[in-house]
């Protein structure tokens, strides 16, 4: 898969988590293609941070957003052209600080994209101030006594948002973390997947993962065994955690219909507005070049 | 010649119908070929307060409601006196006896008739309506065709109650206004569904907005009225999210506008310098009201056009464009999706409640709108997915698409996915690929290289109608957005010869067709208590002026009074 990669250099640190996440990505597009999701219908989307550098590393189209915005714009490619398939790569201070509103409705909305947290529990593109999910107590430069805020916790908040794809995977599982994405993207809906992903420089968190994560096959199909599933502390299971299947946002909206697909041409719409405005109809009524205004 | 203008007024509480009953009177004028305009006042509350709607006709043109009214129907008590010093000489003024005694003019009982039917409050502005076609001479069967027009809900009861209240009023007033009769054309439609018109006449696919006054009458006339033309209008989360979407909708090749109003419009700023940076072609539409912050929301004023030139932050080009009449509205909005297409620019529709709110009958051809088309890559690879559209084809790059090549124009041809070749858009400084620089060389390129489309849309505004002159010698007087109209009405009213140079274009600033009226020391009319325009023309194209008219009580000039203000100065 050396051809996804760009002459971009990579500046993530040795060690970083993100690289697993990078990777994991290259052979899930390897995986989809068998599968016959050519990797010119994928779209990658980020948010701002040391996740989103991702754009600049991957050979593939994308949209490289603002910070805390890509879920909106995701959303909207999605929309424009629902024959897409939209993944975005967003930071836990991207999407549930900043971008917190956008990540609620796209999983209220169940929008068919697939939004992977890189999450480190840190703002480590801005040298390593807490995020909202940084446990409470964590120090940084703009919280050196600890933050005293608790933290929020992605699961069981996108499961109550509407989310119909929950799922957790972690930066030191490369294969699992690879299945994991090429299960999000084909499924149809929302799907959310929370990357365990450790930032050796500034919230290490290697050592603790290693000995919590455990991979599990078990998948909840009801809120009630999803929560239970999500309140576990002594260990952490990584896996398809919960699974619906639901009518996605664009189908909602329109069925089959694709906006840019099926557009009409000029002709047939300026022939509309002429009918809704009453204006007397020519048959064959040709353009008639620039008009002349008054 | 005396002119022959006929206003009718009808003013009551919020839930009355006293917005719907003027559009009922302003068709009702305009089956009688008149020209009509058509102005809402109403305030930011649902139920109770006080609303009113002026209808003026002319059988010539006529481009402003008038405050002196022929015939006023008052509703309820406040309506009464509020509006009873604005009855002309030989004008009538009616009200509603059930809610008042002891008051001049014509009462009749419309609350007591309406409450034999269901739903009374529902009920009476059909009455004010009933009353305008008998003060006109018209009779029954027409007052019925009128109803099972526009009020067919319930219509069995609503003809009775109308023929109650004819009955009642024909005595008093029957015939009292044997109109002239006109060969006015067009439909009667507010500016807002003018904009909308032309958007989908221009070749829109998607509408977002968050709701906010006086931006939403777009969005709903869209969500109602988009579906058969296969637009979509969409109600999202936020103004913020509503900007970002536009931008990734854009990115997928879908020809997208959003509209808000001052507040709303602000929070779109970043997204704003988003589509700037991502040169990506969005259509916004800021509707003003009035004031700062929450402002005066149902009200209008031009004191966001200094927002609207300078929105976003760091460097690059827009295009900012006010509409000054409805008609304009409709061709404005087109060329502005078209240019935004052509330049890969954020473009922005500026106009106000005043403009948005108020209908008149316009003669639009549709097949002359702008339609917007990219310049497209040669390489559209991907097969039957592509977007349809056939723009312009650049050849095809050996080395592979570059998103942001360096060209002349400063226009690099557009690609949408799915595509074999990498389409990169970012939000970053980035090199002609889109991926991400910072370093110097690169930086100030590409800097230039957007920055170069600020003179391409220059040079292609050239060659198009930048600014609106009417009538010729008299004193000159500038002024832009709904305000012209305001001011052709004041000419006519006050019979006075002026030339009226009306700045369509605000950014670019036309200043090639202005020059010429430096040292023309013009009167210069507009809404906004720091003179916003005024400084504008004399900072850009150095004509500066001691002559100002300025209104900024949220109310639209009235033609009588500025005509008044107009001769002070001259
Ligand atoms: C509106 C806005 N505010 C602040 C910033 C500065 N900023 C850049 S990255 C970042 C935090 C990134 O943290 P996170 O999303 O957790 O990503 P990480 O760097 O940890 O991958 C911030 C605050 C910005 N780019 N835009
Ligand atoms: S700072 Fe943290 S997140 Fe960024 S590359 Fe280094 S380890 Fe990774």
């Amino acid at each position: 898969m050396e051809d996804l990669g760009t002459y971009a250099e990579n500046t993530w640190c040795p060690g970083c988590g993100n690289f697993a996440i990078l990777n994991a990505f290259k052979a899930a597009i390897g995986r989809l293609e068998e599968q016959g999701i050519g990797r010119d219908r994928i779209v990658l989307v980020a948010g701002i941070g040391q996740h989103g550098k991702i754009f600049d590393y991957m050979n593939v189209s994308g949209f490289y957003g603002l910070h805390g915005r890509s879920m909106a714009s995701a959303q909207a490619i999605k929309l424009a052209n629902p024959d897409l398939k939209v993944v975005d790569f967003v930071g836990d201070g991207d999407a549930l600080g900043e971008g917190l509103e956008h990540t609620i409705f796209a999983a209220k909305r169940n929008a068919d994209i697939t939004m992977i947290l890189h999450d480190n529990g840190v703002y480590a593109l801005t040298t390593g101030q807490y995020t909202p999910t940084s446990a409470r107590g964590y120090r940084g430069p703009s919280t050196p006594t600890g933050t005293v805020e608790d933290p929020i916790h992605p699961l069981p908040l996108m499961l109550e948002a509407g989310a119909s794809f929950i799922a957790r995977g972690y930066s030191g599982e490369l294969e699992h973390l690879t299945d994991l994405m090429v299960q999000a993207v084909l499924h149809e809906g929302f799907s959310f997947v929370d990357v365990l992903q450790p930032c050796v420089t500034f919230n290490n968190t290697w050592r603790e993962y290693n000995q919590l994560v455990e991979i599990t096959d078990r998948t909840a199909t009801t809120p009630e065994e999803a929560r239970a599933i999500f309140s576990r502390t002594d260990r952490l299971p990584i896996g398809v955690l919960y699974r619906r299947d639901d009518v996605p946002f664009h189908r909602r909206l329109y069925e089959d219909f694709n906006p840019v697909r099926d557009k009409e041409p000029r002709e047939a719409r300026q022939r509309r507005v002429a009918q809704f405005l009453g204006v007397p109809e020519e048959p064959e009524r040709e353009y008639k070049g620039p008009r002349e205004r008054p | 010649m005396e002119r022959d203008v006929f206003t009718f007024i009808v003013g009551g509480k919020a839930g009355e119908g006293v917005k719907k009953s003027g559009s009922v009177a302003a068709s009702i004028l305009a089956d009688l070929g008149r020209n009509i305009f058509q102005m809402d006042d109403y305030q930011s509350l649902i139920r109770g307060g006080h609303n009113f709607s002026v209808v003026s006709s002319s059988t010539g043109p006529i481009t402003s409601h008038h405050l002196r009214a022929q015939l006023i129907v008052n509703l309820d008590e406040r309506s009464y006196h509020l509006h009873r010093q604005e009855v002309a000489e030989d004008g009538i003024l009616v009200y509603n006896s059930d809610v008042m005694s002891e008051a001049e003019g014509i009462g009749l009982p419309m609350t007591s008739e309406a409450k034999k039917f269901p739903r009374p409050d529902l009920r009476v502005g059909v009455a004010s309506i009933t009353v305008l076609a008998a003060a006109l001479g018209l009779d029954m069967d027409y007052v019925e065709e009128v109803i099972a027009r526009e009020y067919k809900r319930d219509l069995e009861n609503n003809v009775a109650y109308a023929s109650r209240i004819f009955e009642l009023a024909r005595p008093k007033i029957g015939g009292r206004f044997p109109l002239e009769r006109g060969n006015a054309t067009g439909k009667a439609i507010y500016g807002a569904e003018a904009i909308a018109l032309g958007a989908l006449a221009g070749g829109l696919d998607l509408y977002m907005a968050y709701p906010m006054t006086p931006s939403s009458p777009i969005l709903h006339f869209l969500a109602a009225q988009g579906r058969p033309f296969g637009v979509h209008a969409l109600h999202l989360e936020s103004e913020v999210s509503v900007a970002n979407m536009a931008v990734g909708a854009s990115f997928a090749g879908a020809r997208v506008a959003v509209g808000s109003s001052g507040g709303g419009f602000a929070l779109m700023a970043e997204a704003f310098s988003l589509a700037g940076m991502m040169e990506a072609p969005v259509l916004f539409i800021l509707a003003s009201r009035s004031s700062p912050s929450t402002g005066v929301p149902t009200y209008t004023e031009q004191a966001d056009l200094k927002f609207a030139i300078s929105v976003g932050h760091g460097d690059f080009p827009r295009v900012v464009a006010c509409p000054g009449t409805v008609e304009e509205a409709f061709y404005l909005t087109a060329d502005l999706l078209g240019l935004a297409w052509r330049f890969q620019s954020p473009v922005i529709l500026l106009t106000e409640k005043h403009l948005g709110e108020s209908a008149m009958n316009v003669s639009l051809d549709p097949f002359r709108a702008t339609w917007a088309e990219p310049v497209l890559h040669s390489d559209v690879g991907g097969g039957p997915l592509s977007t349809p559209s056939l723009g312009a084809l650049e050849p095809a790059q050996e080395d592979g698409y570059r998103r942001y090549r360096f060209t002349d124009s400063g226009v690099s041809p557009l690609l949408f996915p799915p595509s074999s070749q990498v389409i990169k858009w970012n939000s970053y400084e980035h090199d002609e690929y889109g991926i991400t620089t910072d370093q110097p060389e690169p930086t100030a390129r590409m800097h230039e290289k957007r920055y170069r489309k600020r003179q391409a849309i220059i040079e292609h505004l050239r060659g198009t109608k930048t600014v609106n002159v009417y009538g010729e010698g008299g004193p000159v007087i500038f002024s832009y957005g709904s305000s012209t109209m305001s001011v052709l009405e004041a000419l006519r009213t006050g019979g006075i010869q002026a030339t009226v140079v009306q700045p369509t274009y605000l950014e670019p600033f036309p200043v090639w067709e202005l020059e010429r009226y430096r040292g023309s020391n013009p009167i210069v009319v507009e809404q906004s208590v720091a003179g916003q325009f005024s400084a504008l023309i004399r900072e850009q194209a150095g004509v500066s002026s001691d002559r100002f008219i300025r209104r900024y009580d949220g109310r639209p000039f009235e033609p009588s009074e500025l005509a008044q203000q107009i001769k002070e100065m001259m």
